[in-house]
């Protein structure tokens, strides 16, 4: 639990180009379901296409992509399907336009969620992936578009990052498939237990909220002892989430 | 006892979110953001302020300009179109004159050869390779065009800076800005368009970007507009003229068609789907030069394939239909025959003719075979030796030869005209109408943009025949 | 026979007579199919609400009053009331009549709907805030108990309307303002809206043209028997106190937020730069959420991005992100030019 994830190039294995295989929309049988979240217009779909071989239409406009895709991809004999997402803002709104990809993210129960952000504009992205690290412990920040942050004269000190937010951080320019290879390599690592992740747990909230959270998430442990992200399902019965009450009801808990 | 405590809890959570009070969003988007600011300034190094580089920003000064913005646009958009009119010419007549000349005669004889009984060699090689072949032929060399440069733009970024200049009109109208975005989908694929309206969050904008699409007009139409522009409005203007005159006719009617994408979604917005529009936000992306042979090489791929799909599946089933109609007799005559005298009355209060009208029917599953279909019931009624015999589907040879068959069936150039804007109003494809259906989940809203262009194709059809009766 | 002048002449009375059939609100189909709806339950739950109102602030009404106060024809009202005796809805003593105890509960239901509605008129939809009040009033009568219920659970059972009214909850309970009426606010005091009283009519819309709404802070810096001039969110208002007597405040201790230098997003120029002290609560629901995850946070750095040819939407430069809105958006995020 403790290994600290450190940047993926030099706490992974060697990424084993001859292991790896794109499978196209073949995604009958498979190991592990990869999601891909993030912010729209980050790249979600490039990475998707550059890992599985497809050709998800992208376009450098936010909202592109409206409709949830699938493909695969095999790495050391394993499969993985992997799902492209529309983009997101969020994960506490209930608008229409990002049900699908928030639906995807909460309850589709991904092994692993690859958090595609855009370099040069990490702290608005960072909204969305400290939102998604509340209910998760197994993602990897593709920290995407990292030449056009070249160019802007951006530096992103990968190894912070991944210390400060508790996952593994890989720079890459999926366009380009720079820093694919130690993308898939981290997601295997993940997906086998080999990395653990220790994630960020959002600590800036106002004393009355932090103390109402606490007092339901106490309830919530007393009632579901298993559930791991109680807090996550405090903050969404304060919001007053009627899918999450739903779910509370039948006592099913998916995520 | 379970069921108590959850209730307890929900009971709880209410309580405590009535003490918070409605801060509470505020509040925690607030912490998140103070987070993620902790973060970044350990993470993130700025060797410049500068937030936006020189270069994008020059571009976005003059594109939303008040002088250039909109001539801007227009230009992109007639270029575009031009690109794909002249350049479309050349392999169309390739692929026309492998598939239909030489290809169409050599499976003829070859199902003689081996013996298929008439109605077969009909059925299969004049009916629906027929169908396909023109499809290929005519629809796949403007696509093959317009779709790589049009994802250029996209790639660029354009498209967000033409929703951002377009969204006080939209606004106007009741709409929302980004209609424009699918709306320039809707110039691809209406059925595409209506499913990108999901990046409309309120349903109420939403509806009217799905009723509203169908005004753009789709590729299954462009080659229509392009053709019989070529013909009628390339012919009364002097010969150096005859393309500006046609490329104008074309974007006319694009033109003509956002036209009524405003009136409508203003009319709906006025009545039947009243309020004001409630959110408008609208990200700006940075502009990214696209890779160009890439982009080229994989949407020239993508919509190849995707074509030859389409026109196998809905093509092939419609010439099949096309070469019954015009086999199969009622007493004395075909059942086309019958049809169409049945439909001319009223085609002609139109300023169209029964054929057209029998065309459009028959065409309902994809738009693509409208021509080719009125070429082949022209032939059919007037009884002239052009084409290959009843029921085939054929592309005359040349646009000159296309306008001949055609005059002969007692066209005019009011004729042209009203088919062309027939062309831009009229129900959606079949596909187009089955993923309305999804969209919406509502049989009403479905129903309602099926006939609501048709509708408005009769009106504005009647009118310019009437007018233009009257004056001449 | 066939002559285009004469097509278009008929096509031109045939369009007419449609129009005139079927214009909106005003067509004659329209009003014929409104007489045939029978509008006796409509008429009931009309006067117990008023009845409702009434005994709220103590006032006993009698039946002239009913009639005047409602816009129906007497016979109808006079015929509704005598249902509503048979119902023991109301209790008739003399002229006067009071709610029964079902009638009560009846009328705390009609009022739970309206409030919900305009809850939900305010978060999910885009009207205009002057026209929520009339359109919950007729849907009032449309929503069965179920679907207030599930409209309460969709809005996450809401305590107040938009105008600050307490929404009744499912078994009658209904939270207290405390607050007092803005023209009482002494002069240097704050406080922060709670409830605008929507109406009557006229006063309400003057209200809202002036763009005063609830949640917002004020400040009273002058104030005699003719007129109370304060400011709120970085503009100054001048309104007569009977006007201001429809606004209920209540009162604040310490200054959140300093006004000086207070204006909206929307006056920010070309080259000026500004940061986010708020976003207004007129911004709602969806759209605020919206706005807060675009990175509209207090404390955030704005600036113009782009102009726009036709003069709206802006774009603004937040968090590194070129942003797009309204001017009717942008002039409710609060802000401070530097
Ligand atoms: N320069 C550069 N451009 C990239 C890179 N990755 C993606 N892009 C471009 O960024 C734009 C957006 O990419 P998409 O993959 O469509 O983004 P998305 O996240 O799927 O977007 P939505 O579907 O709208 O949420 C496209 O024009 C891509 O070509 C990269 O690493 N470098
Ligand atoms: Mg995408």
């Amino acid at each position: 639990m403790d290994t600290l994830p450190k940047s993926a190039c030099e706490a992974c294995p060697q990424f084993n180009a001859n292991g790896l295989k794109k499978l196209g929309i073949n995604t009958t049988e498979f190991d592990f379901v990869v999601a891909l979240a993030g912010n729209p217009n980050t790249g979600k779909s490039t990475v998707f296409n550059s890992l599985t071989g497809l050709k998800q239409h992208t376009g450098n406009w936010p909202g592109k992509t409206v409709t949830r895709a699938e493909g695969g991809f095999e790495y050391n004999n394993q499969k993985f399907k992997l799902v492209d997402l529309p983009g997101t803002y969020s994960l506490l709104s209930t608008s229409e336009d990002e049900e699908v990809a928030r639906n995807f993210i909460l309850f589709g129960k991904p092994s692993v969620t690859i958090i595609v952000v855009d370099a040069s504009r990490l702290e608005r992205n960072l909204n969305l992936v400290l939102q998604v690290l509340e209910i998760t412990d197994r993602a990897v920040l593709c920290l995407n578009l990292i030449d056009e942050a070249e160019r802007n004269n951006i530096e992103v000190d990968t190894r912070s990052l991944a210390r400060d937010l508790g996952i593994p951080v890989v720079a890459t320019s999926a366009r380009y498939y720079r820093g694919i290879p130690e993308l898939i390599q981290t997601v295997s690592d993940l997906a086998n237990g080999r990395i653990h992740c220790k994630p960020h747990r959002i600590k800036n909230i106002p004393e009355n909220i932090e103390k109402a959270v606490q007092k339901l998430s106490i309830e919530l442990k007393k009632e579901f002892p298993e559930i791991p992200n109680s807090r996550w399902i405090a903050f969404r019965l304060l919001e007053g989430d009627r899918h999450i009450i739903e779910l509370l009801r039948k006592g099913e808990f998916v995520i | 006892m379970k069921k108590d405590n959850i209730e307890n809890l929900i009971a709880l959570s209410n309580d405590l979110r009535w003490q918070i009070g409605d801060d509470f969003h505020d509040n925690l988007t607030e912490g998140i953001y103070a987070d993620a600011a902790e973060i970044v300034s350990a993470a993130v190094h700025k060797k410049d302020e500068k937030g936006k580089l020189r270069f994008d920003a020059r571009i976005d000064k003059i594109i939303t300009s008040r002088t250039w913005g909109f001539p801007l646009m227009f230009l992109v958009l007639a270029t575009v179109l031009w690109l794909t009119i002249v350049g479309a010419n050349y392999p169309s007549a390739f692929l026309g004159n492998i598939l239909l000349d030489h290809i169409h005669p050599f499976l003829k004889t070859l199902a003689t050869n081996i013996g298929f009984p008439i109605w077969l060699n009909g059925f299969l090689i004049d009916g629906v390779y027929l169908a396909v072949a023109w499809v290929v032929a005519v629809m796949l060399p403007p696509m093959a065009i317009f779709f790589p440069l049009f994802t250029l733009l996209e790639d660029f970024g354009y498209l967000p800076r033409v929703a951002f200049n377009l969204d006080n009109l939209f606004k106007r109208a009741g709409a929302h800005g980004k209609q424009a975005l699918t709306m320039s989908m809707g110039f691809g694929c209406n059925a595409a368009g209506v499913v990108a309206t999901r990046i409309i969050d309120s349903p109420r904008e939403r509806l009217i970007a799905i009723i509203t699409n169908n005004f753009s007009l789709c590729n299954g139409r462009w080659p229509t507009q392009i053709l019989i522009a070529t013909i009628f409005v390339g012919a009364v203007v002097p010969q150096s003229f005859s393309g500006i005159a046609s490329l104008a006719a074309v974007i006319g009617i694009a033109v003509l068609g956002m036209g009524f994408m405003f009136l409508t979604s203003w009319a709906l917005s006025k009545t039947v789907l009243k309020g004001e529009v409630s959110t408008f936000n609208l990200e700006l992306p940075p502009y990214r030069p696209p890779r160009f042979w890439k982009t080229i090489y994989t949407s020239l791929i993508d919509r190849t394939l995707i074509v030859l799909w389409r026109a196998i599946v809905f093509a092939a089933p419609a010439g099949a239909v096309i070469w019954l109609i015009s086999n199969l007799h009622i007493g004395d005559i075909t059942i086309a025959a019958w049809t169409i005298d049945l439909f001319n009355p009223f085609g002609f209060l139109l300023g169209l003719n029964g054929v057209i009208l029998l065309a459009y029917v028959v065409a309902i599953p994809a738009n693509e075979i409208v021509i080719p279909t009125i070429l082949m019931l022209t032939v059919l009624v007037t009884g002239i030796s052009g084409g290959a015999g009843a029921g085939v589907m054929f592309e005359a040879d040349s646009a000159n030869a296309t306008g001949d068959i055609l005059r002969s069936g007692g066209w005019t150039l009011l004729t042209a005209i009203n088919l062309m804007l027939f062309s831009l109003l009229h129900n959606p494809c079949s596909t187009t109408i089955y993923t309305i259906y999804k969209e919406t989940k509502s049989v009403k809203w479905t129903v309602v943009a099926s006939i609501l262009p048709v509708i408005m194709g009769f009106v504005v059809t009647f009118l310019v025949a009437q007018i233009w009766r009257i004056l001449a | 026979m066939y002559s285009p002048v004469w097509a278009l002449s008929l096509f031109i009375g045939i369009s007419i007579l449609l129009f005139l059939l079927f214009r909106p609100e005003k067509g004659w189909f329209w009003a014929i199919r409104k007489s045939n709806i029978n509008n006796q339950k409509i008429v009931i739950e009309d006067i117990l609400k008023l009845l409702y109102h009434s005994e709220n602030q103590d006032k006993i009404l009698n039946i002239n009053d009913i009639t005047t106060s409602l816009n129906e024809p007497e016979s109808n009202i006079l015929e509704s009331v005598n249902e509503m005796a048979r119902h023991s809805l109301i209790l008739i003593e003399g002229e006067n009549v009071r709610l029964s105890e079902s009638g009560s509960d009846y009328a705390l239901r009609m009022v739970r709907a309206h409030r919900l509605w305009e809850k939900f008129l305010a978060e999910k939809t885009g009207f205009a805030e002057s026209d929520w009040h009339h359109i919950a009033e007729k849907k009032e009568h449309e929503l069965t108990d179920q679907d207030t219920d599930y409209l309460a659970s969709v809005l996450g059972n809401p305590q107040f309307d938009p105008h600050g009214d307490p929404i009744p909850t499912k078994t009658g309970k209904v939270a207290d303002i405390k607050g007092i009426a803005l023209s009482d606010l002494d002069v240097n005091h704050l406080g922060r809206i709670i409830h605008i009283k929507d109406k009557p009519d006229i006063i309400y819309k003057q209200i809202l043209a002036e763009n005063i709404h609830i949640g917002s802070q004020v400040r009273v810096v002058e104030k005699d028997s003719n007129r109370i001039v304060f400011h709120c969110e970085g503009e100054a208002f001048k309104l007569a106190p009977i006007i201001a007597a429809n606004i209920t405040v209540s009162l604040l201790k310490k200054e959140y937020i300093s006004e000086d230098n207070v204006a909206r997003l929307s006056m920010l120029n070309e080259n000026e730069y500004a940061t986010i002290i708020g976003i207004s609560k007129e911004m709602r629901g969806e759209s605020r959420r919206r706005l807060l995850d675009l990175g509209f946070v207090k404390g955030a750095n704005v600036k113009v991005d782009l102009l726009n040819p036709l003069g709206e939407p802006k774009a603004f430069l937040i968090k590194g992100t070129s942003i797009a809105l309204r001017n009717n958006q942008a002039s409710k995020i609060l802000i401070k030019k530097d």
